[in-house]
């Protein structure tokens, strides 16, 4: 017996409950090897490689790439040996079931069911009136007019009713009420002077109307706008200021969601400090030509971030409910911002690499954050976060925690300011702002502020980075 | 400003302007009321109560009940506004257009485009119309579609006391023929009016009863009250509403209705006429040839269906239009794939 | 009473300029250069000129679509009027209206109508507009709605009788019986067979009747009628037996009429003529004068058809005009 697989949705972490196909690697007829790349898988967060687990070929693919988001479980395609005969292949694919009960509850929720990816042609008798169109076009699509009420007289079936069948189910973006003035109008303008008036501010009260019926007209208004300033200004005509409508993407709209709830949910306290950098800048340029590397003065902060977490474990925490989940390594989040939007891949056990592999780690996830490819298993965990907006020239910020971790350092620009000396003489320093947003509830101000302390100073002493 | 109910609104507009001008006349079936009885004179004022003390104030020879012919009471209202006045005419039912359309239709429609322009016809014909009170099939009627489609006719249907004294107003100071179309379910509602004794509302002026940006409902008359239910209970569900309340459908207020359903892109018109040839789909009509482009969805009409309308309370309550059937048209454009 | 010299020349050439205009007009339409429907007067002049000539601008009349004869006598200009039937942006109506809806609401005509019965409601309007404008030196001021044996049987016209009488409206129901309406007989269409008149006398109203083929019969009766209406004793009715030379409507083959009968009533029931014989034999005009009238008449409307040709046209921009005041 030949042995037919099926290729499901799979389900990437507990939130994940739908995923799109982005690209496929491999196309019906072809012959794959365990390792090989088979498709590209995109979700809300991510977009990830799945790679052949078997050898086998592709007998059938019934979800595109591009097609709309499926649920985890779906069937996505069936691989088997090439002896399994085209019968059994349509037999598996009709006989399959997922197993989770997140698809098997859509597909019996009759209005959201997918249309068939597959369509195939088959010839309708019916005694139900229908229009020639309609029925041409049932059968073409093998659809069931069992599944289709007519709309036309007593209850006669026509092409729309036919091609509304056949489409998914409509999920229209909302834009909601919106208010309107209580009180009775009295000044009667056309809805285009009136939209015109509101966009620059133009009180419609003194001006009479010249439109049809005595409504005030565009021109009306129009005029109102362009009426003679003194001599010598000339009158800016403010055009009108139509917004570009852009909707939430998956990305942002889970960003959104997190972080609204971060704000929203976690007593959030903020401890300020700066750190002359003078030192560790001097530090970072013969380590590195001694270690043959290019890690960035970010990189640096981030191993003394890690080496004071490890120092101060109560502050490399995950807050659960009551539970404090306090990790012994510290597996750093980095902000990164890439052209899906943030994102936040872990550097696991910071505290332990030496800096020209931590480099290599960063260097290896913001390329990958560039070319939109973070997987899963890189943006899972993370105990603490480092958010750097130096090189925009921000000088200090507050940043929000990222659930459920405990707290998160925002780093800003390295700049130049004026400090005394030793001798009592003005001299000039380096400075670096450094913000710890801090989940009051985990964490207590004694403890976030040793921690900064602690970092602080490992910044000023650089050569205990490499201790 | 001052609370009124529907039926002063239209008395007192009427009184105003008999005040102000000596030209305007009023005649109907019982408008006094009691003329040749024991009873005397004014035993009802109207059958509406919306001509109650007129004959008090300004005498038999501007308030003139009529015998039961509605021909010979149009055709009067059409000689008198051909001889210089301005009158008011009562039909007590719009239904009996059917036995007085000539008057209407052939004559004081057309005598200003027929004469050449050298005539004015400023009569106002006031008829009481709608369903709701199980009056049945020759009581019940709306006219509205029938009339909107006659050239030289202005049609007028206010759903607010506010919106009666403004337009029974500029209807008496018009001078065009109008048809003022009260819906009898209206009679006996409350709302605020205008305490300025000028208030006018010019004709082709729809007004917005609510706001939204995702469908735009279309409404005339007793209408407005289930519309504005219905999108209130939506807009909970964040789903935004254009409520339009045309209050004349002739002329037309397209500006109104095109430029919403340019933001929505889908359209629920509520009517209470039959279906065939009538108000819904001349406005599905201008939507679908001016805002084609903009239409997200095919427009959807709540009407009822093509019969006469019935006695029993439970069917005119299924005749009718209603908030479930509105709420179901304004999802079912909505859901449109 | 006696009537001037002048008056009596005056009511001859009203007469006779009506009975040359329909009589071209008949020639006319056989070109096929006049559109529409057309309905003649001729043979019932001595009606409309002997009521009209007891009218000042302000009674107002309402006619039929027979109404071209009323117009003329009321004081319509000929021109206007040719050139309304021509179509003409100079007609009276600016080619708006036709022969069947001529109007001049100035002078106090407020239409022909093409609706049979429409009228008479809207007469009863007009007199209760005059009925409020009160009684003036000379009484009310009235309004009349001529009818024929055909309109008496509409519903309307009972309704209109009904409603002047309870109004006390100081309207006239004008009922010129030529004995057929459309293609049937009086005598077949009118259940009561015996006149007009007497169903307005059952609803009320004093009721007059008179020989529609003189002129004389005709005023003299319109002077009682209207001493009558004017004091404020309410409505009332008169009918005139007439004659209609033509038929219905013009291209009528009038199948209708017995042998010899257009012949016969030409003849010995032409109010023209019976004027002429008249006046020539109470020596009240010579022959003379009369034909002079003929002659003045004729060119008339001579000058009247050339103008009506010459006339500017229409344009499509017409077609919009004039629907509203302001829309």
């Amino acid at each position: 017996m030949s042995d037919i697989r099926p290729f499901c949705m799979p389900k990437w972490g507990i939130e994940m409950t739908e995923g799109t196909i982005a690209e496929w690697m491999v196309s019906e007829g072809q012959a794959f090897t365990r390792g090989q790349t088979l498709c590209l898988i995109e979700t809300a967060k991510i977009t990830n490689e799945v790679e052949a687990e078997y050898d086998a070929v592709v007998r059938k693919v019934l979800v595109g790439a591009g097609d709309e988001a499926q649920p985890v479980g779906t069937l996505l395609a069936v691989f088997a040996d090439p002896a399994a005969s085209e019968a059994e292949i349509e037999a598996f694919v009709a006989g399959f079931r997922p197993a989770d009960t997140a698809v098997a509850a859509k597909q019996t929720e009759p209005e959201n069911a997918p249309a068939p990816a597959a369509a195939t042609p088959r010839k309708i008798v019916t005694n139900r009136p229908i229009s020639a169109q309609a029925l041409a076009l049932a059968e073409a699509e093998g659809l069931d007019l069992a599944e289709v009420a007519g709309s036309g007289r007593q209850g006669r079936i026509t092409h729309q009713d036919v091609q509304q069948a056949l489409r998914p189910a409509a999920r229209p973006a909302l834009r909601g009420p919106a208010k309107i003035a209580a009180e009775l109008e009295t000044i009667f303008a056309s809805p285009l002077a009136r939209r015109i008036a509101a966009l620059h501010g133009i009180d419609l009260a003194p001006i009479e109307g010249t439109g049809p019926r005595g409504r005030i007209s565009k021109a009306d208004v129009l005029s109102r706008l362009l009426a003679p300033a003194p001599a010598g200004t000339q009158p800016f005509v403010a055009g009108e200021n139509r917004a570009e409508i852009l909707s939430f993407d998956r990305i942002r709209k889970v960003v959104a969601r997190r972080l609204t709830e971060a704000k929203q949910t976690i007593p959030h306290f903020y401890l300020r400090t700066s750190a002359s950098a003078d030192a560790l800048m001097e530090l970072r340029k013969t380590a590195n030509l001694v270690l043959g590397c290019k890690a960035s003065l970010n990189d640096y902060l981030i191993k003394a971030t890690a080496l004071a977490l490890v120092r101060h474990p109560d502050v490399n925490v995950q807050v659960h409910g009551e539970e404090l989940h306090r990790f012994p390594r510290a597996d750093i989040a980095v902000a990164i911002a890439s052209p899906k939007g943030l994102v936040t891949p872990v550097v696991r056990s910071a505290d332990g690499m030496r800096i020209d592999q931590l480099a290599a780690e960063t260097r290896r996830l913001i390329d990958k954050a560039q070319a939109g490819r973070l997987g899963f298993e890189d943006m899972e965990g993370g105990t603490f976060s480092v958010s750097n907006l130096g090189m925009f020239g921000i000088e200090n910020f507050d940043a929000i925690i990222n659930p459920p971790q405990g707290a998160i350092l925002a780093i800003g620009a390295a700049n130049r300011t004026a400090c005394e000396r030793g001798d009592g003489s003005i001299g000039f320093e380096t400075r670096i702002g450094l913000t710890l947003s801090v989940d009051h509830r985990a964490i207590d101000g004694a403890t976030g502020a040793e921690f900064l302390a602690t970092l602080k100073n490992l910044i000023e002493a650089p050569e205990q980075l490499f201790a | 400003m001052a609370q009124m109910m529907y039926r002063d609104a239209v008395l007192s507009t009427i009184a105003e302007e008999m005040e102000r001008d000596a030209n305007v006349v009023v005649l109907g079936e019982d408008v006094v009321g009691g003329m040749g009885t024991a009873g005397g004179p004014e035993a009802i004022g109207g059958i509406w109560s919306t001509s109650t003390g007129l004959f008090g104030k300004f005498g038999a020879d501007r308030v003139i009940d009529t015998p039961i012919s509605e021909s010979a009471i149009m055709g009067a209202a059409a000689g008198l506004a051909l001889a210089g006045k301005r009158p008011v005419a009562e039909l007590m039912f719009a239904d009996f257009i059917g036995v007085s359309l000539d008057q209407i239709w052939n004559q004081m429609a057309k005598f200003r485009y027929m004469f050449g322009g050298k005539t004015k016809c400023p009569a106002v014909i006031r008829m009481a119309y709608g369903a709701g009170y199980n009056a049945a099939a020759q009581h019940s009627q709306s006219v509205h579609q029938i009339l909107t489609g006659m050239p030289g006719l202005k049609v007028v249907m206010p759903s607010t006391p506010a919106d009666v004294k403004g337009l029974l107003r500029t209807a008496i100071r018009d001078d065009d023929p109008v048809i003022f179309l009260e819906h009898k379910a209206l009679y006996g509602t409350s709302g605020e009016v205008s305490d300025d004794p000028d208030f006018t509302i010019p004709f082709g002026h729809a007004r917005l009863a609510r706001a939204g940006e995702d469908v735009t409902i279309i409404s005339t008359g007793l209408l407005l009250g289930f519309c504005v239910a219905v999108a209130d209970k939506l807009a909970a569900e964040g789903i935004g509403c254009d409520v339009i309340d045309l209050r004349t459908t002739s002329p037309l207020d397209e500006e109104a209705i095109l430029d919403s359903v340019e933001v929505t892109g889908r359209l629920v018109v509520v009517d209470e006429a039959p279906p065939r040839c009538g108000l819904a789909v001349d406005i599905c009509a201008l939507v679908a040839r001016q805002a084609f482009a903009s239409l997200k969805a095919p427009p959807q009409m709540v009407t009822p269906p093509h019969t006469p309308i019935p006695f029993a309370r439970e069917l005119e309550s299924a005749y009718l239009p209603s908030t479930d059937k509105i709420e179901a048209a304004v999802r079912a454009v909505l859901a449109w794939r | 009473m006696q009537l001037s010299r002048e008056a009596l020349l005056r009511a001859y050439r009203q007469m006779k300029i009506i009975r040359e205009f329909e009589e071209r007009l008949h020639v006319e339409i056989q070109t096929g250069e006049i559109a529409g429907f057309t309905h003649l007067y001729c043979g019932q002049e001595a009606v409309a000129v002997g009521v009209c000539e007891h009218l000042s601008v302000e009674d107002k009349i309402v006619s039929t679509h027979r109404g071209h004869g009323h117009c003329l006598a009321k004081g319509c200009d000929v021109n206007g009027m040719m050139a309304e039937i021509w179509g003409s942006r100079e007609g009276l109506c600016k080619g708006k209206g036709g022969s069947m809806h001529i109007a001049d609401v100035e002078l106090g005509m407020l239409g022909a109508n093409g609706i049979v019965g429409a009228g008479s409601p809207i007469a009863v309007g007009a007199a209760l507009a005059a009925k409020l404008d009160g009684r003036g030196p000379n009484g009310f001021r009235v309004a009349i709605t001529f009818s024929g044996d055909g309109a008496c049987n509409q519903g309307t016209t009972f309704e209109a009788m009904n409603l002047a009488v309870v109004t006390k409206a100081p309207c006239i129901f004008l009922f010129e019986n030529n004995h057929y309406s459309e293609h049937t007989g009086f005598e077949y269409a009118v259940g009561t067979q015996r006149d007009i008149a007497s169903r307005a006398e059952a609803f009320g109203m004093k009721v007059w009747r008179g020989d529609g083929t003189d002129f004389f019969s005709v005023h003299d009766t319109m002077r009682e009628v209207l001493d009558y209406v004017r004091a404020g004793n309410g409505p009332a009715a008169v009918e005139f037996d007439t004659e209609r030379f033509f038929g219905h409507f013009e291209g009528d083959p009038q199948r209708y009429r017995g042998p010899g009968e257009l012949d016969r009533i030409r003849a010995t029931r032409d109010c023209l003529k019976n004027f002429r014989t008249s006046v020539t034999g109470a020596s009240l005009l010579s022959h003379a004068d009369l034909d002079a009238v003929d002659v003045d008449a004729l060119e008339a409307i001579e000058n009247a058809v050339v103008a009506a040709r010459a006339a500017a046209r229409p344009t499509a921009e017409d077609v919009l005009a004039d629907v509203y005041i302001s829309y």
